[in-house]
């Protein structure tokens, strides 16, 4: 086993990362820029080395300060965690060269998969079914026009360089057609600096279901289930869950197997994530192979058990794979949410700022993977994720009864962070019998607005507040919380 | 002594009484309850109201507070205070002429004595209510006649905490 590795990354995925490898006893390296001289990853870690500037480009985006870092340190390789330089072949590339090992997928794979249309050919080849739609790019609009009559509307048009929802158009009819394609490529030549667009099949109610990938170097592949994750807002998941409660164990089995055919259709390595769109009648569709490790992987690991960060390195460093695909099965039933630090009530825009006061929710089946504590500040340069919280109960229902629990104790001032809104998602009568589509949150929630139930109490609140701030001030300011009150230590409260 | 709370978008009419270092007695619309409480922390009190006890979360802001209930956002704010932040901003246009508080409030300090002279804008009284200080300011120069108030007392709408005669009828600032 690696005896270092670097951590190219930040906020929670950063400190989940240093968990295990804590764990294993490998020594941990952090970077950071300019915000995050006092973040939690940083302040974890047995060393770390500063990039430079706040801006992604001068910092966890710079492949050269990364590697130099990795090399300065003598670590001997690189945890990408996700976002940033995860899936970025040419990085993969310069730590082959430095002789420092990616611990990931290979260049090669992450240059096929990254690329939508090379992506659907390789999985069309397998046999796997994808989308219905175009397997080549297309610039005339009378061909994506003739395609989508043929597969019948609605269509999507598609960046083949595409993600995070840029360079996406819904197509409802030919008239439409000419100027969805114009928009989906310029958009597509603005983010992506590639303006190559193809169109697939749109469905309406859909589910987007994803199944978690092991690929060790010998060519072993076992799939370890997978993860519900139809409730999106902005083309961003906010609720996971897994098992899907639309799963049989046969379109479990048969998921299962297309998910490890095109991982090895692919020549894939480590850990990675075969998405599918199944549709109202349970027809699954390939979408497409994100090559890292999932935000919300530990709803798979609350399941099986197994902690993938550790598989990741083990693959890393060459070991084959122990675990054989009779090995895996779920137990109970896991949920995540992801809390940002948004404001739920406008339209989810970020909500930077510093933590005055964080409490983190605790308990059996509790688990708050978190990137920030009390009297941090959370940077405007960055992703505003804060922590996932996720959950491990029995059954659906207990897990969503454990998980309303955790929200409702989980305290964050000082940013705004949704939890309140997820509590009205997991409460919701659509929610709760499992209806969920990936256009739940317009669907359901578009104009949500907080109930506040508890107003007398709140304003109750804010005298007695008044009343003892008045006598705070006179204390000595150490005074307060040196010792622990009964109020702090007893029950659910930490 | 009254109160408007202003919580999200509604405002609260509400009375405190009999307050003491772990109770309150508040009335909101028509219902009266005892309020028993406990500073747990800087951000946290311990409530309990009609038999329900829950932790409040508390984090101040510039003009109100952030108040977490049961996994709920609550924003409070005093809607009396806001009222006069709004007017002293009108109020430094329109030349108001008398000293008087615009909430209940408790005097904090007072700047001038008997025979002082002032300028117009000058700072005579400072008071607080609900943690938020507010200073009053002498409406147009002149002597002052007469202060009616002490530190610590408390104060309510309408009263004139300080007497101010205006200077010279012809030279002076006139208040119109």
């Amino acid at each position: 086993m690696f005896k270092k590795i670097l951590i190219a990354n930040r906020g929670e995925i950063a400190v989940r990362v240093i968990n295990t490898c804590r764990d294993m006893g490998v020594k941990t390296v952090a970077v950071y820029s300019d915000a995050d001289k006092t973040a939690l990853h940083v302040l974890m870690a047995d060393e770390a080395v500063y990039l430079g500037a706040s801006e992604p480009a001068a910092s966890y985006l710079n492949m050269d300060k990364i590697i130099d870092a990795a090399a300065s340190t003598g670590a001997e390789a690189i945890h990408p965690g996700y976002g940033f330089l995860s899936e970025n072949a040419g990085f993969v590339e310069k730590c082959d060269q430095a002789g420092i090992v990616f611990i990931g997928p290979p260049a090669a794979v992450i240059r096929d998969l990254g690329d939508k249309i090379t992506a659907r050919r390789i999985i069309v080849n397998s046999g796997v079914p994808v989308t219905p739609g175009l397997t080549s790019t297309e610039a005339d609009a009378a061909v994506m026009t003739a395609e989508a009559e043929k597969i019948g509307y609605p269509v999507l048009i598609k960046a083949t360089a595409g993600g995070g929802g840029k360079g996406i158009r819904i197509v409802n009819g030919s008239e439409e057609m000419a100027g969805a394609c114009a928009a989906a490529s310029r958009e597509a030549v603005n983010a992506f600096g590639n303006g190559a667009i193809y169109l697939e099949k749109f469905f309406t109610n859909a589910r987007h279901v994803e199944f978690q990938v092991l690929a060790d170097t010998f060519g072993n592949v076992i799939h370890l289930l997978e993860r519900e994750c139809s409730i999106q807002r902005r083309h961003q998941k906010i609720i996971e869950e897994t098992p899907s409660n639309i799963m049989t164990p046969e379109l479990r089995a048969a998921m299962g197997n297309a998910a490890v055919t095109a991982a090895k259709a692919s020549g894939y390595v480590n850990a990675g994530t075969v998405e599918f769109l199944v549709d109202e009648n349970s027809n699954f569709y390939f979408l497409e192979v994100n090559t890292r490790l999932q935000v919300e992987h530990p709803v798979t690991e609350m399941i099986t058990g197994i902690d993938l960060v550790r598989w990741q390195l083990e693959i890393a460093c060459g070991k084959e794979l122990a675990l054989k695909q009779e090995d895996i099965s779920g137990r109970g039933h896991a949920i995540e949410c992801r809390i940002y630090a948004e404001d739920p009530e406008k339209d989810f825009l970020p909500s930077p700022g510093k933590i005055v006061y964080l409490k983190e929710p605790a308990g059996p089946g509790i688990r708050n993977d978190c990137g920030v504590y009390s009297g941090c500040e959370v940077p405007v340069d960055y992703d505003p994720i804060l922590s996932k919280l996720i959950v491990h109960a029995q059954t659906r229902d207990l897990a969503i009864a454990k998980m309303l629990k955790a929200l409702k104790s989980y305290i964050v001032l000082g940013v705004k962070t949704p939890t309140d809104f997820l509590m009205d998602v997991l409460q919701s009568e659509p929610f709760s019998r499992g209806q969920v589509f990936t256009d739940f949150i317009d669907a359901h929630f578009s104009d949500w607005q907080p109930n506040l139930p508890d107003a007398d109490l709140a304003c109750a609140a804010f005298i007695a507040d008044e009343m003892a701030g008045r006598r705070k001030l006179k204390q000595p300011a150490s005074a307060g919380n040196a010792v622990p009150t009964p109020w702090q230590t007893l029950g659910n409260w930490r | 002594m009254d109160y408007q709370l202003k919580i999200n978008q509604d405002t609260v009419p509400l009375e405190v009484e009999d307050p003491s270092e772990d109770h309150f007695e508040i009335t909101i619309g028509d219902s009266t309850h005892d309020v028993h409480y406990a500073m747990v922390h800087d951000h946290q009190i311990h409530l309990s109201m009609n038999g329900q006890r829950v932790n409040a979360y508390v984090s101040d802001q510039d003009d109100g507070k952030i108040i977490v209930i049961r996994g709920k956002t609550y924003f409070v704010q005093d809607a009396d205070v806001l009222e006069q932040n709004a007017s002293r901003k009108k109020g430094l246009a329109a030349n108001p002429t008398e000293i008087t508080p615009p909430m209940p409030a408790v005097v904090i300090a007072v700047s001038v004595k008997e025979g002082d002279i002032v300028e117009k804008g000058q700072g005579v009284v400072v008071v607080s209510a609900m943690k938020m200080e507010t200073t009053l300011f002498a409406p147009f120069a002149g002597i002052v006649t007469r202060v009616n108030v002490a530190e610590g007392d408390k104060v309510m709408p309408g009263e004139i905490l300080v007497d101010v005669e205006q200077a010279g009828q012809a030279g002076g600032d006139n208040a119109g």
